[in-house]
């Protein structure tokens, strides 16, 4: 069997706690349901781009999608946490691997719960609103890239965190922290557009206000020239971030 | 492998974290089916030695090859041929006992059906099948112990790193394991082995490394460093009465006097010295001045605890001496 599916089968099965799963699922959809529902008879239906007008529940539940990113990102560092814990990260780098395999392997994990995790939201929260959604190939291939994009960035963000702090309650509460500003500064509650300023401009430098974004676009077919930007932007974020995630896991001492 | 008398050799090897020097100028080698002991104080440097072989940490110079294969630009051929048990704790935290071998023999690529099978007689061999279903999570640490050995057995290798595999294991366990691994060195399997139990070393190990602050002091057969520096190098004697505050430091203080160590469940105190001539009187002399009476001494038959005591304790006093010019 391939080395990276040995490592990612072992990640999935090894460092996954399936109660966190199931509550990072519920999450998202819990802000698809409540949140949506409550809210969309107060908020009027808009553009989203390119003549395209959806509900408000509807703007939510895709940004909840994208949700799940975040929380597949966060994995990543627990991962990473859990064998620097258990002794298992230096007994796996004395085995027939090399470090790059192993960061890599952790990546794949979380890009599988990633994916996995939204298409389950996808799958749980669309039917119910009664949203008939027919995205062209181009719109889905957006959309699929946004998430591991996504992924690829927060994972890499929670493996850069993880090597920096210095205990996993530190990690948690800091990734916890970080998942809010992440959240509540980018475009999944709200379109930036209709923010106060100060908002805006950090939601520009948010990598999960393109996630949003791209995603939407490609689902609802509304893609305008300005996605291919936002796209080109995502793919610079994730590949810095990626960058800085190995070189700090290249720092960690055995 | 390739063809080379040694599986390892290997030849000044150092490594410095900064100023610190923890291993310094090493030289050593260990041919096929050998079990090679490493035997040092903590912070000897043992477990960094273990951590370049391994290829986990660069050394800082000096040449290496361990399997045939050479330590700095090899490293991938080494590890795919060599199993480790390291000292601290390594398990998967979210599996039980026996789904953890599953996934590590997945990991090695061993083939199903092998694995099933060595899993099986793992934990038979290893004593593991009343807690086989347990979360490792919820293991006693002599039981976490257990299956990180037993673990290690489900792939094939050539050569094994014990970093202190019997720490927390009970007397019948650790015996059940020195045994398992006496096996397997008879199947062909070389042996690079860590303790602080020196009994273990003796029952197990073909050749000793001594080792201290960084340094290997000593290479030998067991049987040869006890001759060399712990026969009749113990010197044992009883008090009628209970030693009163001072005496013990004063015994202790003696330059020829090496160690003191009291057992007090025979209420005996034992020296280790290169020169019992010059102990016994001493130890009269002091007794004299407490105004205590022996009621028996004698020269002891040395162990390799003895011998170890002797040769580390020494060398600091050199090293100390070296020092202050």
């Amino acid at each position: 069997m391939n080395v990276y599916l040995r490592l990612v089968y072992r990640n999935l099965r090894a460092n996954l706690d399936k109660i966190s799963l199931f509550f990072e699922l519920i999450f998202p959809l819990f802000f698809v349901f409540v949140q949506g529902y409550a809210l969309n008879g107060i908020v009027p239906p808009f553009e989203l781009g390119n003549g395209v007008v959806i509900s408000y529940s509807l703007f939510l539940a895709a940004g909840a999608v994208t949700l799940t990113v975040i929380n597949a990102g966060t994995n990543a560092g627990t991962q990473l946490w859990y064998d620097r814990k258990n002794g298992m990260f230096e007994q796996i780098l004395m085995g027939p691997f090399t470090r790059a395999q192993y960061i890599l392997s952790i990546i794949i994990a979380t890009l599988v719960i990633g994916i996995g995790g939204s298409l389950l939201v996808f799958l749980l929260a669309f039917p119910v609103l009664g949203a008939s959604i027919s995205p062209t190939i181009q719109g889905a291939a957006l959309f699929v890239l946004a998430l591991i994009l996504g992924t690829m960035f927060f994972g890499a963000f929670a493996i850069a965190l993880s090597v920096g702090l210095k205990s996993s309650e530190t990690f948690q509460i800091v990734s916890t922290f970080a998942f809010f500003v992440f959240l509540f500064t980018s475009t999944v509650f709200f379109p930036a557009t209709k923010a106060p300023p100060a908002i805006e401009t950090v939601s520009l430098l948010n990598p999960l206000t393109y996630v949003t974004d791209i995603f939407r676009a490609g689902l609802f077919n509304a893609a305008t020239p300005l996605v291919s930007l936002e796209l080109g932007v995502l793919v610079v974020e994730a590949a810095v971030m990626f960058v800085i995630a190995v070189l700090a896991f290249r720092r960690i001492r055995v | 492998m390739t063809t080379s008398e040694y599986v390892i050799d290997v030849k000044d090897l150092t490594k410095r974290f900064g100023e610190k020097m923890a291993v310094e100028n090493v030289t050593f080698n260990t041919k096929r089916s050998e079990v090679f002991g490493f035997l040092g104080p903590n912070g000897a440097g043992k477990t960094t030695t273990i951590k370049m072989l391994t290829t986990l940490l660069p050394p800082t110079s000096g040449t290496a090859s361990v399997l045939g294969f050479d330590l700095k630009t090899q490293g991938r051929k080494i590890r795919e041929r060599i199993g480790v048990v390291q000292q601290q704790d390594s398990f998967d935290q979210g599996l039980n006992v026996e789904t953890s071998m599953e996934v590590y023999g997945l990991i090695w690529d061993v083939p199903k059906k092998l694995r099933r099978d060595r899993i099986d007689e793992l934990i038979e061999r290893f004593g593991m099948h009343d807690f086989r279903k347990l979360a490792t999570l919820d293991l006693s640490a002599g039981q976490r112990r257990r299956l990180q050995v037993a673990r290690e057995f489900i792939h094939d290798m050539d050569l094994l790193f014990l970093d202190e595999p019997t720490v927390g294991l009970d007397p019948i366990v650790r015996r059940n394991v020195l045994d398992y691994i006496k096996d397997k060195v008879k199947d062909g399997l070389t042996i690079f082995f860590t303790t602080h139990i020196l009994e273990e070393a003796e029952y197990l190990c073909d050749r000793i490394a001594v080792i201290n602050q960084g340094r290997i002091i000593q290479i030998d057969t067991p049987g040869n460093l006890k001759r060399r520096f712990g026969s009749a190098k113990a010197v044992e004697f009883n008090l009628q009465e209970e030693s009163p505050p001072g005496f013990v430091e004063n015994i202790s203080s003696q330059e020829s006097i090496s160690s003191l160590t009291y057992d007090k469940s025979t209420k005996t105190y034992r020296t280790t010295t290169s020169r019992p001539e010059l102990v016994i009187p001493e130890i009269y002399r002091i007794a004299d001045r407490f105004r205590l009476t022996i009621s028996s001494i004698f020269i002891a038959q040395a162990t390799l605890e003895d011998a170890f005591i002797n040769m580390v304790t020494e060398d600091d006093k050199e090293t100390k001496g070296r020092e202050t010019g």
